[in-house]
């Protein structure tokens, strides 16, 4: 048997998966031919999950045992406003784990966004297995370029949970150019225009035969195809309430309703050109009569609505430009990523902001799936047909005095990189050295992402106060942040990876593992 | 094709790879890149291409040295070093000028202390007073609209907050200069 090693694109709203057959990569369906697959969890009452579309059909009739957008969530912390959102909104109950980490509740257990996602990556593997005839352990998992250090190690555990070797973790527009470009010995720059279900990222690129260079990335992890759903919803309850005097978006119930018809509008009017809306029974008026939903959506208003999301996504694409020393027009190509892309008012308005026609012939849903695969063979056979020159999203900060920070490593770095900086213990007797590891492009410690905190001690009582201790800090292939500190004097030394106070522990790591090995997943027969 | 038949490590590339990791710490950004110091843009991305396809990790994922693995990972954070300073201008205009000095052997990766020197050098170019900053880019200003008078009363203000800048007094006397 064949060693194998696959390509997930694990996204907010939909999964996909990859593998290289007869050279080229190919997206593996499920049984039942479907090419890509909610990113939806169902916990089913016999004690199995059901993953997937089938399970996305869970959301209203089992909605608070249904797991949906869990990419939202990973990797951030229970304080966070993303968080603070997805409670008013998810019919599932997202309650603080310790260290400030958020964990999901669902009956009487709790269960990490690791494992959650891992749930996901465990049907992935599943489809692959039936497809190929034995299993599969390693994998190449994408993630938006945009993600910081808690959001790419929390992805990362979420393969491990799933009994995953993850090669590495690839960046979702890097994949794409990966995909688009392999094998066709280009010498281009192009852009890589990815709008997801829950982020934004716009990644310029340089591909010169085999290398590809990204010249900068930028983003925005709170614009996606949920947004474009949330305006419709508005719409919709607004004008709901008007007629009929009752908030469809106080009852989860008839929430989730309305997520589902402004979803199904969207694509109707991204493909038709109108969205004709009917749900029926949508509530109950004071009095007992069910009433019905009914609305028409054309295409003048919903362009009207969305405008403003998609000039959000061009302020980014001005921000791309700009790191890479670019202008629109120096562009060779423009690669379109992610369903919402499929949208008129999105491929006219970037034909429009590039001068140039978006590429056709590369499909929106799978290319990075694809482009995952490829580099997952890459890995596995170190051969070295194709060498991807990838950079660091965010700024990385150490934080000084009184709340600021101080630049490590610039956003838009290649990697890997490391850097070092010496710190002394000035005061006599000082045992400790605090140091606050931070992502984010403000000086202020308050506005950036905390990745981590660490205390060194250990180190020799310093008598004539002054030891010096070096600290380096490591962005790895994956986009991973490794600190190490070392006594300049002694030269003693020790390592620690950046783990952050909410990620899961090595013990809790295998804990889950061994709670995913143990979950039946449902082939949606039963559900 | 199992990985013994790969072409990425042979015994002579070994060789060299770790003798580079071991002499890394004396060698400055050209010779990282195995470039000229008058190197263009276009070649300085060329090198790094070509480094690129030798040393890059994903090339050795796979191999069972982790010494080895360790070594190259090592020199390929160098590289990347050495493009992200030489690719722009300022920091390149700056390196070159720091190992040119006497202080070569410390100044052979850019780090903090360069970085500092740089904001710290634009700082007084600009000034250290709020006052001085104000009159020299008021001066700026009118130098650039071509009211050399003006320009020289403002650079001759703010050189009474800064005495000591010499930028200050560099742009009083052109303006001086170019006074009719």
């Amino acid at each position: 048997m064949d060693e194998i090693a696959i390509g997930i694109d694990l996204g907010t709203s939909y999964s996909c998966v990859s593998i290289i057959e007869n050279g080229a990569p190919l997206v593996i369906p499920n049984a039942l031919g479907e090419r890509t697959h909610a990113s939806v969890v169902s916990f089913l009452e016999d004690g199995k999950v059901l993953v997937g579309n089938g399970a996305k059909r869970n959301i209203i009739t089992n909605a608070e045992s249904t797991v949906y957008s869990a990419k939202r969530l990973i990797g951030r912390y229970y304080f966070s406003d993303e968080v603070r959102k997805a409670q008013a909104v998810m019919p599932y109950k997202i309650v603080e784990g310790e260290n400030n980490s958020v964990r999901i509740q669902i009956r009487e257990s709790l269960y990490s966004l690791p494992e959650i996602s891992a749930l996901v990556l465990k049907e992935m593997k599943a489809i692959v297995e039936k497809h190929v005839g034995h299993s599969v352990s390693k994998a190449v998992v994408t993630v938006p370029a945009y993600f910081n250090d808690n959001q790419r190690q929390a992805t990362k555990d979420a393969g491990r949970i799933a009994g995953l070797e993850v090669l590495r973790i690839l960046n979702e527009p890097t994949a794409a150019a990966l995909s688009y470009g392999f094998g066709k010995d280009l010498s281009q720059r192009i852009a890589v225009y990815d709008l997801g279900g829950g982020t934004f990222d716009m990644s310029i690129l340089e591909i010169g035969n085999d290398v590809f260079e990204v010249l900068s990335t930028a983003g925005d992890t709170y614009l996606g195809g949920d947004d474009f759903d949330d305006r419709i919803m508005t719409w919709l309850g607004d004008r709901f309430l008007s007629e009929t005097g009752i908030d469809l978006r106080l009852n989860k119930y008839c929430l989730q309703m309305l997520k589902e018809a402004a979803e199904k509008a969207k694509i109707d009017v991204g493909r038709d050109g109108v969205a004709n809306i009917h749900v029926e029974a949508i509530c109950q008026d004071p009095s007992g009569n069910r009433l019905d939903l009914i609305a028409t959506l054309q295409e003048s208003e919903f362009n009207r609505m969305m405008m403003d999301l998609v000039q959000r996504t061009f302020k980014v694409c001005d921000e791309a430009l700009q790191s890479a020393r670019m202008a629109a027009s120096d562009l060779d190509a423009v690669i379109l990523v992610g369903g919402p892309t499929r949208l008129p008012i999105v491929r006219t308005s970037v034909k429009h902001y590039f001068q140039k026609d978006p590429m056709t012939g590369i499909d929106p849903d799978e290319v990075v799936a694809m482009g995952a695969a490829l580099q997952a063979r890459s890995l596995l056979e170190s051969k070295g047909e194709h060498f991807l020159l990838d950079v660091t999203p965010l700024t990385l900060r150490v934080g000084t005095v009184g709340g600021y920070t101080d630049s490590m490593i610039e956003k838009n770095t290649p990697i890997p990189i490391e850097r070092s900086k010496t710190y002394t213990t000035n005061r006599d007797a000082q045992e400790k050295v605090k140091i606050q590891v931070y992502q984010g492009e403000s000086n202020k410690s308050a506005e950036c992402e905390l990745l981590g905190e660490f205390e060194f001690s250990g180190f020799r009582v310093a008598e004539r106060g002054d030891v010096r201790i070096e600290v380096t800090f490591e962005i790895d292939p994956n986009g991973i942040v490794n600190v190490t500190a070392a006594d300049l004097e002694t030269g003693q030394q020790t390592t620690c990876a950046i783990r952050l106070n909410s990620g899961l522990s090595e013990k809790m790591i295998q804990a889950a593992q061994a709670k995913n090995a143990a979950t039946v997943l449902s082939d949606g027969a039963a559900a | 094709m199992s990985y013994a038949d790969s072409s990425a490590v042979d015994g002579p590339f070994e060789i060299e790879a770790v003798a580079l990791a071991q002499i890394m710490d004396e060698l400055d950004y050209f010779q990282i890149l195995k470039l000229a110091p008058v190197a263009t843009p276009a070649e300085i991305k060329l090198a790094y291409y070509r480094e690129s396809r030798i040393y890059h990790p994903d090339r050795f994922y796979r191999l069972a040295d982790g010494e080895l693995r360790d070594s190259i990972s090592r020199i390929y954070k160098r590289i990347n070093e050495a493009y992200v300073c030489l690719r722009d201008d300022i920091r390149r205009t700056k390196y070159l000028a720091d190992i040119g000095g006497p202080m070569r052997q410390s100044k052979l990766r850019f780090v903090e202390a360069s970085e500092q020197e740089m904001k710290k050098e634009k700082e007084l170019e600009v000034g250290v007073t709020p006052q001085g900053r104000k009159f020299y880019l008021a001066g700026l200003q009118d130098f650039a609209g071509q009211r050399f008078a003006a320009a020289e009363r403002n650079f001759k203000m703010a050189l009474t907050y800064e005495p000591g800048n010499a930028n200050y007094k560099t742009k009083r006397d052109e303006a001086t200069k170019l006074i009719k």
